[in-house]
């Protein structure tokens, strides 16, 4: 259940848009969302993940990675969405982001289930609309129509920013 | 024109870098063309030169490690530099690209810092030894790799000095300089200089302001002075010939007899660098024994700590996945001999492996006794109090991470021995103790541990005084006796001194206190033996490596958690009549005639636990910073070793977590930090 698809580097041509190219697809409820598929590094099965205290409630703790440890994000927790028990369906994305100090740093986001893989052109890409206070726009790249549905595009490194954490954790203590 | 001169001279010079391992052809080749070349332009100093120093390369196997020849390569590149000066560049000459290049000099920090510890090393051997040419050999070979580097970055100030030692190393290589204390101590400060040029160029590798390069000029200045009064000592004479002392390039009598060889007629040419005739016969062949120790010095490559931490995390993965297969109940239906023989066989291997890739993290604690080494001598010349050092065990392997932390402790207990325990001089014959006093560091295996021991053999701890200084603070009750190892432990007490006056060496009370906590941090402990009158011990066990801990694994709910074992005392389940409680929060539980804490682990951690009812869980004594509690957890798993990981960033620092460990299911088990869990006790 475990699938590496990192060799998949977005080969498309970038020239007319930094926000073209393949995107991982996967749902939260009725939501579809859209990642860089250069961002991900593997999918995986859902599995035990221990649970850390004192960490916010969307950490859902740390999982064996081939040896390394790494934490796990619950994404619909995160995004404020109900939460719901973990199907055969809900998978682990492991994905590689921006940390402090330009490293990088991988991290499991916990999604319903991943649909496919999207070759999106510049003209699929719409700017996030203005929805006015109140909605949260910094973590989205975009949004793509395609055959009728809309796809949220996330920029995953806002998203999941280890400074996120660090300041929950602090506010916490 | 200019860069085609500098390109050659450069070509030449790199062969004296890379000793052992140059050849004649490349250099032959560039001086040649230099010949030719300076003859066609009239310039007949340099033709001069390069037609000597060609010719004293092809008459001597061992060239690259002659001094003279290198400096002759310099005087080459000087002449060159005055005769080219037209057509050099009117903003002086062109910035340096090689030393931009922070691979470059990276490489060039740590290379010249391995050199820096060999030549203290061999430094303090000859101060100890003055007659010992190899080690001699040894630093000058240093110093001249250093040189032939810092030259080909053009880090001016490295190099002139580290030629100016090489200058005065060479003298005593040849006998015409003794090797005396002083000679020793200004070498010395050139390695503490190159030293601090080190950490001011890393300092500017990692992009902090590079401060200018410290005035050395003082330094080189006492340097050749060492070098003035060997010519003016009753050496074996070496005629300077007359051509010699007329070519004034750079004027200093030191020029005289070391530069030598280059502008010296061919026929005084052999004098130098070789055993003089006139030196005593008891000089070996140079040569011969340093090529042997070359070869049989193991070989070594340098590894990217990344690349070897992620080495363990595969290899921990390996025998993980391999005690999987082992344990699979399908296979061991099968009953199969050959089955079980080879997965025994697998095993055997994965734990070889294992093994190897825990040693790779591993260095001789040799290293850390030799900057000890440095500071007996410094100190006890200071001091006044003669010291001989003794070492044992210096190859046997600590985690390089435990070297590096523990050089601040073993440097406060040396000077912690030499200030308050080895007496005065006048003091030790009184006591009929030899003038000299004696320290001695020992390292040995002792069970899964590394013991490490600092001896003296002076006045031993004063309990006495210890206790009513004690006393005088409030740290013992009136009345109250304590045991010698209580008493010896107050020495840790943070501003605890019992100096009468605070000296630039001791006194202040800080030392010991940084001591017990630094050891506390590498997860070990330390003991204090003391007789009145014969001396201290002070005896340091320590972990192998800080990349692997003892753990009990505990169970609460559905979680699992390591409590590293050098921490736990006791377990067993609690009785109802052992417990209390005070003003219906704090419990308490009677453990031995003592009253202790209960901390409910599922409390502090959130987690839903298979009983509240304490008769029910498990206790476990643990003892951290000096304070026992109990911690209150479901049940016992078992014993492992778990290699520490970190749970990433952004999960550093969590209150009671110390880290994570791959658990033998392929889970993630938190480590528990149980001064965190204590901690957290006490203020709720």
């Amino acid at each position: 259940m475990t699938a590496t698809v990192s060799d998949n580097k977005a080969t498309a041509g970038q020239a007319t848009d930094h926000r073209s190219g393949k995107y991982l697809a996967f749902h939260l409820g009725n939501e579809e969302f859209g990642i860089q598929v250069m961002k991900v590094r593997e999918i995986m099965g859902v599995q035990d993940i221990t649970a850390v205290p004192h960490t916010p409630h969307h950490t859902k703790g740390v999982i064996n990675l081939r040896g390394k440890v790494i934490p796990v994000i619950d994404l619909r927790v995160k995004f404020g969405l109900e939460e719901v028990p973990y199907t055969q369906r809900t998978c682990i994305i492991v994905v590689q982001v921006k940390g402090d100090h330009a490293s990088t740093l991988q991290m499991g986001i916990v999604v319903d289930g991943v649909s496919e893989v999207l070759n999106l052109t510049a003209a699929d890409v719409e700017d996030t609309p203005d929805f006015g206070t109140g909605v949260e726009t910094r973590g989205l790249l975009g949004m793509a129509k395609l055959k009728g549905k809309v796809k949220i595009l996330l920029d995953i490194d806002h998203v999941l920013t280890a400074h996120d954490l660090t300041s929950l954790q602090e506010a916490l203590r | 024109m200019r860069r085609e001169w500098e390109a050659r001279i450069d070509s030449v010079a790199a062969q004296f870098v890379l000793g052992e391992a140059a050849t004649v052809a490349p250099a032959a080749e560039a001086l040649a063309w230099m010949r030719q070349e300076a003859g066609r332009e009239g310039w007949e100093e340099i033709a001069r030169l390069a037609a000597r120093i060609a010719e004293r390369m092809a008459s001597s196997p061992q060239w690259h490690t002659e001094g003279a020849l290198a400096e002759g390569l310099d005087k080459l590149r000087r002449a060159v530099e005055a005769a080219t000066a037209g057509d050099a560049p009117a903003a002086g000459k062109p910035p340096n690209e090689l030393a931009q290049d922070p691979g470059l000099v990276g490489d060039f920090i740590l290379e010249t810092r391995e050199h820096l510890i060999s030549i203290e090393n061999d430094l303090l051997t000859l101060d100890r030894e003055p007659s010992q040419p190899e080690a001699l050999h040894s630093i000058f070979r240093s110093f001249h790799t250093v040189k032939g580097l810092a030259g080909f970055l053009e880090f001016d100030a490295v190099r002139s000095l580290a030629h100016e030692v090489e200058t005065i190393l060479d003298l005593a290589r040849n006998q015409q300089l003794a090797i005396t204390a002083t000679v020793i101590d200004v070498v010395l400060e050139s390695a503490d200089y190159l030293k601090q040029e080190m950490n001011r160029l890393e300092a500017g590798l990692a992009g902090a302001a590079a401060g200018e390069a410290a005035a050395v000029d003082a330094l080189i200045v006492r340097v050749q002075s060492l070098n003035r009064t060997s010519v003016a000592a009753p050496q074996p004479v070496l005629a300077a010939p007359p051509e010699a002392v007329t070519d004034a390039v750079t004027g200093t009598a030191t020029e005289a007899v070391t530069g030598a060889v280059p502008e010296a007629a061919p026929a005084a040419a052999p004098a130098t660098p070789e055993p003089s005739p006139a030196a005593p016969g008891a000089q070996p062949p140079a040569a011969a024994p340093a090529a042997v120790q070359a070869s049989a010095e193991k070989f070594s490559v340098r590894v990217d700590t990344q690349k070897l931490d992620h080495l363990l995390d595969m290899v921990g993965e390996m025998v993980i996945a391999q005690s999987m297969v082992r344990q699979d109940p399908e296979l061991a239906g099968l009953r199969s001999p050959r089955v079980t023989r080879n997965l025994t066989q697998l095993s055997r291997v994965t734990d070889e492996v294992q093994k190897t890739a825990m040693a790779m993290r591993m260095m001789p604690v040799g290293q850390l006794f030799h900057r000890v080494a440095r500071l007996v001598r410094d100190l006890s010349r200071k001091m006044n109090k003669p010291a001989g050092l003794e070492l044992s065990g210096e190859d046997t392997q600590i985690d390089k991470t435990i070297v590096e932390e523990l050089a601040d402790p073993m440097m406060h207990m040396v000077r912690n021995s030499l200030d308050h325990g080895i007496e005065p001089v006048a003091a030790r014959l009184a006591a009929g103790k030899s003038e000299s006093a004696r320290i001695s560091l020992r390292a040995t295996h002792q069970a899964g541990h590394i013991l490490i021991e600092i001896e003296d053999d002076g006045r031993g701890l004063d309990r006495d005084k210890i206790l009513a200084k004690a006393r005088g603070r409030g740290l013992v009750g009136e009345g109250h006796t304590p045991s010698d190892n209580e008493v010896y432990n107050l020495i840790f007490e943070p501003g605890f001194s019992t100096a009468a006056a605070v000296t630039d060496v001791s006194g202040r009370g800080v030392g010991m206190d940084v001591v017990r906590r630094q050891v506390a941090k590498l997860r070990g402990r330390i003991d204090i033996h003391s007789e009145p009158g014969k001396g201290t011990v002070f005896q340091l066990k320590l972990p192998l490596t800080l990349a692997i801990i003892d753990g009990l694994v505990v169970g609460v709910g559905g979680e699992r958690y390591i409590v590293p074992i050098f921490a736990v005392q006791e377990m067993f389940r609690p009785t109802p009549g052992m417990l209390s409680s005070v003003k219906g929060q704090g419990e308490m539980a009677m453990v031995r005639n003592r009253l202790l804490p209960v901390v409910r682990l599922h409390n502090r951690f959130s987690v839903t636990p298979r009983t509240q009812e304490a008769s029910e869980s498990l206790f476990v004594v643990a003892e951290t910073g000096g304070r026992r509690f109990c911690l209150m957890v479901d049940e016992f798993i078992g014993k492992q070793e778990v290699v520490i990981k970190s749970l990433g960033e952004g999960m550093k620092n969590i209150p009671g977590v110390a880290g994570g460990a791959i658990l033998g299911d392929g889970r993630v088990g938190l480590i528990l930090d149980l001064e965190g869990v204590y901690g957290e006790h006490t203020l709720a």
